[in-house]
């Protein structure tokens, strides 16, 4: 059984189709790079799989581990495993990032019956993994994404989803916007992340960041469904020859 | 000092006994009568005149008329329709209190009884005039300006200083089309009250650019109407105020429709016994959403005798919208002066530039206030 | 815009809510000593005889209520209701019985009724959510419709020098320091509704630190409103000696009824050279059920005195409760180099309405002023800010700086700035700012994402907004405030 399985999917928005008929499956242990030009409906797939309001899904379904989520609420898709690491992190001035992470935390541990992390546990948790993000510690008493540069906000994205341990995680766009040192650490916390159990769906216009997390499989998104799959060789493909390509 | 000066009554009473002028009598004062003797005018002290004893204007009123100049001096292109009151066309252009609510304003309803020299001007759809509309002077204390800007026209239209008692601008703003309004106001010993009242359709643009100087009572009410989808304004004064000087600005911009984008720009300095006021409102109506307002306001006080009294206003109505204001007080940044006498620049003169430096993050085009005297 | 629907949803499930999240609704069945309703020159002088008052204070009284009857309600405030019949409303209501000596004498209805608002009338005080060794002593002043009913630790507190009593105590009592001070900083005739409670106040607290005295522990006042038709004209009154510091706390809540009850208050702060007041208010008064009616009008007079050289008053408060709030805690800046600050957080929901703010009164030299103020405003709520600053020719040398921020929730409330800043004195520095947010559907849907349902992240939100106030808050009011504003969004989100 596939931890994700998204079936014919088809979603509107604002009365446009965008995503016309996607396919896609992704088992535990796999990392999937979907890419395609803008405008083909990458980030709209990424949040129509986290439940984000304002997305209409017309048809198709969207399953993890066989059970249908395509209706569920996002909170509800965030307890069965599933994180997006937002294109655009939103701010939430005065709320500081160790207050929301482990308000997360909490949630996801009480509806596994699970006891919450004791607040020194966890704030060694978060301070481990703030470290291997390369991150300061003061980082974390600052407002979530509040004044936080590009790359600082993509960071902060990794690091909570390495704190949340998600069996699913989505990455939306977390390359753009990094230089190369910032792209290095990112690529090394993904790769930290990855285990047999969990698996990965990184949307991406560019294969750089492809250099450092290499993927078992790649999509070519274009025009709201995939029209290729390969390996990792697609995407150097795609890299040298453009998405034009694909049209000829 | 109240004491000294006519009640509101008294105004009143003499204005509804002596009725309206017989100039341009297709000018409907009906509304005008029925706000003085229903409402009547408003009180010396009340909120609105907080800081500015209308007493005094009254006064004026009362005065016999007012010297002024005898004739219309206005200049303006071919293409664009400019025609005095007395001439029954001018009616066609849109109701007298189309942009305004009388109760609201009832000098304005002064000026209407009192109404002696009016201009109705017109810039067809789609004309981009190619000169501005210059108004100099009007033959009468009481004054009002009827503007259409139609359907993706655009023009200038500048207010040369020139004395009056009262005196209401009218703007409609079409869809698509801009008017750009220059203010320029200067007369030590006058007595003024201004209206200006604007609405701004969808996708049309209305610029302020005031420049104010002392008089011994100014008070300009500005009401600008966002009243279409993606309606723009930017208002931006500038003054400078000494002697005995009054200056009071009451502004509010309206947001009524969704996607307006308004900005408000204010700099001030008041010297010698001089008070200023400003009252500018941001106002959104329910289901104004998506609505970017600001306003900032910055006064410097350049004597211990002068006055300032700033009121930024938001009243919100609407919770998707973007509005901020920002208001400051204070003195003349010794350090800057400080900077400038290092380097070799005097004191008046390191002054002067500090003030018109600071005065140009409102108006840029300080040549004009150069002319009038205001810097340095 | 697609994205309003989640925010839309919650709000809609407001509808759902109803007035029984105020926990504090209930009524005590107590027998009640109550003047008939109306209000007339006997009736000024029927309270001071109950409250046995020297002569002075009857005339005091009485030349208020003289003064009243000749002024008008003011309308300029950014609220509605319909007109008061002040002859309407009884100006009376105590608990039967003598007076209880000490807190053995308390009637035990009474005790259990302050124990249910987790407000324990014993002398180990501590307020509920709090662990006890978190907790510092807090000594309480409870005040029941008219009358004070008990003060604990006023023995500990008396050893240190700080009197703390009922008000009508210290007219008994401290006639001198009550004949100095009251009536000095909001005097009789300063507005309708403080010349009213000039002639009508029954009790409330009074506080005096003597020099160089730091008060050993928190002080509290927690007022209730209990009987019908009732309103409560209490009187707050705290004098800090040279280089003493006090810090206060007031509390409130009343029972749900349909009637509004008029609470009507006039707090007095008097701070002398070197002295430092910290006053902090939880406001919870009945805020009406959901469809906007009862609740109290609570139009409250609160003013500090910063009469000594650098001096210090700080007004916090948080105000959730009541269905019209108007009132301006404010500081007369007198003292050389003297400091006033508010700090402000409103909430208001349903048909709430809010007009509040401060006047900082800049007259001495050096003076400072700092005003934070958050407007929270849901449902049909109307939130407005109103605040003056003056800074008057002697101010040479002085500072105010104002932030104003309103956070939206939902499309049908309104959020209102009015500061009137003033100023005469080119040495004078005056700052303001304002600003509105909403909760965006993206800050909701991040939130969702990690897990967090919608409820939880609104207050956690609300709460992220309101930081600057809460951490200026005691220890022990700031987790009821943050408790109290999560209690209240409740109703308003979902």
């Amino acid at each position: 059984m596939s931890l994700l399985r998204v079936d014919e999917l088809r979603v509107d928005v604002d009365d446009k189709t965008i995503l016309n008929g996607l396919s896609l499956a992704v088992d535990a242990g796999e990392v999937h790079a979907v890419m395609g030009p803008n405008g083909s409906g990458k980030s709209t797939f990424a949040n129509v799989l986290a439940g984000r309001p304002g997305y209409d899904v017309t048809g198709g379904t969207i399953a993890m581990d066989g059970a249908d989520i395509t209706e569920l609420a996002p909170e509800e898709r965030s307890h069965r495993g599933l994180f997006l690491a937002f294109q655009y992190p939103v701010e939430i001035p005065g709320v500081s990032n160790m207050e929301f992470l482990k308000a997360a935390v909490d949630a996801q541990a009480r509806i596994r019956g699970e006891d919450e992390p004791s607040a020194p546990e966890f704030i060694g948790r978060a301070r481990d993994a703030a470290s291997r993000l390369d991150l300061d510690v003061d980082f974390l008493k600052r407002g979530v994404n509040d004044g936080f540069s590009g790359g600082e906000k993509k960071r902060n994205e990794i690091l909570q989803m390495l704190l949340l341990e998600p069996r699913l995680a989505v990455l939306d766009e977390t390359d753009s916007g990094l230089d190369i040192d910032a792209l290095q650490v990112v690529a090394a916390g993904i790769n930290a992340f990855r285990d047999e159990g969990n698996a990965v769906v990184l949307v991406t216009h560019y294969q750089r960041l492809l250099n450092y997390v290499v993927p078992d499989r790649v999509h070519v998104l274009t025009g709201g469904r995939i029209v290729r799959s390969g390996d990792r060789s697609l995407a150097l493909e795609l890299e040298e020859k453009g998405y034009g390509w694909l049209d000829a | 000092m109240a004491g000294s000066t006519p009640d509101e009554a008294a105004v009143a009473r003499r204005l509804l006994q002596t009725g309206p002028n017989d100039y341009a009598p297709w000018f409907d004062r009906n509304a005008c009568t029925a706000v003085i003797a229903d409402q009547g005018l408003p009180a010396i002290r009340s909120e609105a005149w907080k800081y500015t004893n209308v007493g005094r204007w009254y006064e004026t009123v009362l005065e016999a008329t007012r010297p002024v100049h005898r004739e219309t001096v206005v200049e303006s292109p071919e293409e664009v329709d400019v025609r005095d009151f007395s001439d029954t066309r001018a009616a066609d252009l849109f109701g007298p209190q189309a942009t305004f609510d009388l109760t609201r304003y009832p000098l304005a309803a002064v000026n209407g009884l009192l109404l002696g020299a009016g201009l109705a001007i017109r810039v067809p759809a789609g004309c981009q005039a190619s000169q501005t509309v210059r108004i100099s002077h009007l033959p009468s204390a009481y004054q009002h300006c009827l503007v259409s800007v139609e359907a993706g026209a655009a023009v200038e239209l500048v207010e040369e200083p020139s004395p009056y008692t009262h005196r209401i601008v009218e703007a409609v703003v079409h869809e698509g089309a801009v008017l750009r309004h220059r203010r320029r106001q200067a007369g030590a010993s006058t007595r003024e009250c201004s209206l200006v009242a604007v609405n701004v359709a969808t996708g049309g643009r209305y610029e302020l650019s005031q420049l104010s100087l002392g008089a011994d009572l100014r008070r300009n009410d500005i009401l600008v109407t966002l009243a279409g989808d993606g309606a723009e304004t930017a208002l931006q004064s500038a003054w400078r105020v000494d002697g005995r000087a009054h200056l009071d600005n009451q502004v509010a911009v309206e947001h009524t429709l969704p996607g307006g984008t308004s900005r408000q720009t204010y700099r001030g300095v008041a010297a010698g016994r001089a008070r200023a006021v400003l009252n500018g409102r941001i106002h959104i109506a329910p289901g104004a959403q998506h609505s970017d307002a600001t306003l900032s306001t910055k006064n410097l006080l350049a004597d211990a005798t002068a006055e300032v009294y700033a009121k930024p206003e938001l009243t919100i109505f609407a919770n998707d919208v973007k509005c901020s204001h920002g208001a400051t007080v204070g003195a003349m940044d010794e350090d800057a002066v400080h900077y400038f006498r290092s380097r070799g620049i005097d004191e008046d003169r390191a002054r002067g530039l500090f003030v018109r430096g600071f005065l140009r993050e409102a108006i840029d085009d300080l040549a004009v206030a150069e002319t009038l005297g205001v810097v340095v | 815009m697609p994205d309003q629907d989640t925010l839309q949803d919650l709000v809609g499930r407001e509808h759902a809510a109803t007035g029984s999240d105020y926990s504090a609704g209930f009524v005590t069945d107590i027998e009640a000593d109550t003047l008939p309703p109306g209000l007339d020159e006997s009736v000024v002088r029927a309270i001071s005889t109950k409250k046995e008052e020297p002569a002075w204070m009857t005339e005091w009284r009485l030349d208020a209520f003289r003064r009243w009857q000749e002024m008008h309600a003011p309308r300029w405030a950014h609220v509605r209701f319909p007109d008061i019949d002040f002859q309407a409303i009884s100006y009376f209501s105590a608990p039967k019985g003598d007076a209880p000596k000490s807190l053995d004498e308390v009637d035990p209805e009474l005790l259990r009724t302050y124990e249910k608002l987790g407000i324990p009338l014993h002398e180990r005080a501590r307020l509920a959510g709090v662990r006890e060794e978190d907790m510092p002593e807090v000594a309480v002043d409870a005040v029941f419709d008219s009358v004070s009913v008990a003060t604990t630790f006023k023995d500990r507190l008396a050893d240190a020098g700080v009197v703390f009593c009922s008000m009508s105590e210290a007219i008994r009592e401290h006639p001198e320091l009550v004949r100095k001070y009251l009536g000095s900083v909001v005097p009789k005739p300063d507005n309708f509704y403080a010349a009213l409670n000039s002639a009508v106040f029954s009790d409330g607290s009074f506080v005096y630190v003597p020099k160089h005295t730091r008060c050993p522990m928190e002080l509290s006042t927690y007022f209730r409103i209990n009987a019908e038709n009732t309103g409560q004209f209490e009187r707050t009154l705290i004098i800090a000696d040279e280089g003493a510091y006090v810090s206060y706390l007031e509390g409130c809540t009343a029972p749900m009824r349909d009637e509004n009850q008029l609470h009507a208050a006039v707090v007095e702060l008097v701070a002398l050279d070197d002295a430092e007041i910290k006053y902090s208010t939880v406001q919870n008064w009945y805020p009406g059920d959901d469809e906007g009616n009862g609740g109290i009008y609570n139009f409250v007079t609160k003013r500090g005195a910063c009469l000594g050289e650098r001096s210090k008053i700080s007004w916090t408060q948080v105000e959730t409760g009541s269905a019209i709030t108007w009132k301006y805690p404010s500081v007369v800046l007198r003292g050389a180099d003297s400091v006033g600050e508010f700090y402000s957080v409103a909430l208001t929901r349903n048909f709430q309405q809010a007009d509040t703010g401060t006047k900082m009164t800049h007259i001495g030299p050096r003076t400072k002023s700092t005003i934070i103020s958050k407007g929270i405003s849901a449902g049909r709520s109307q939130n407005s800010y109103r605040g003056r600053v003056r800074m008057n020719p002697g101010a040479k040398g002085a500072r105010n700086y104002t932030q104003c921020d309103s956070l939206l929730i939902g499309e049908q409330c309104g959020a209102h700035t009015f500061p009137y800043i003033e100023s005469k004195l080119p040495s004078a520095m005056v700052e303001h700012e304002a600003t509105t947010s909403k909760v965006s559907d993206e800050q909701l849907f991040l939130c969702q994402q990690r897990g967090i349902d919608p409820e939880k992240a609104v207050s956690m939100i609300v709460n992220g907004f309101c930081r600057d106030v809460f951490r200026t808050l005691p220890m022990e009011f700031a987790v009821e405030a943050a408790k109290l504003l999560e209690v209240s969004l409740e109703g308003a989100v979902g």
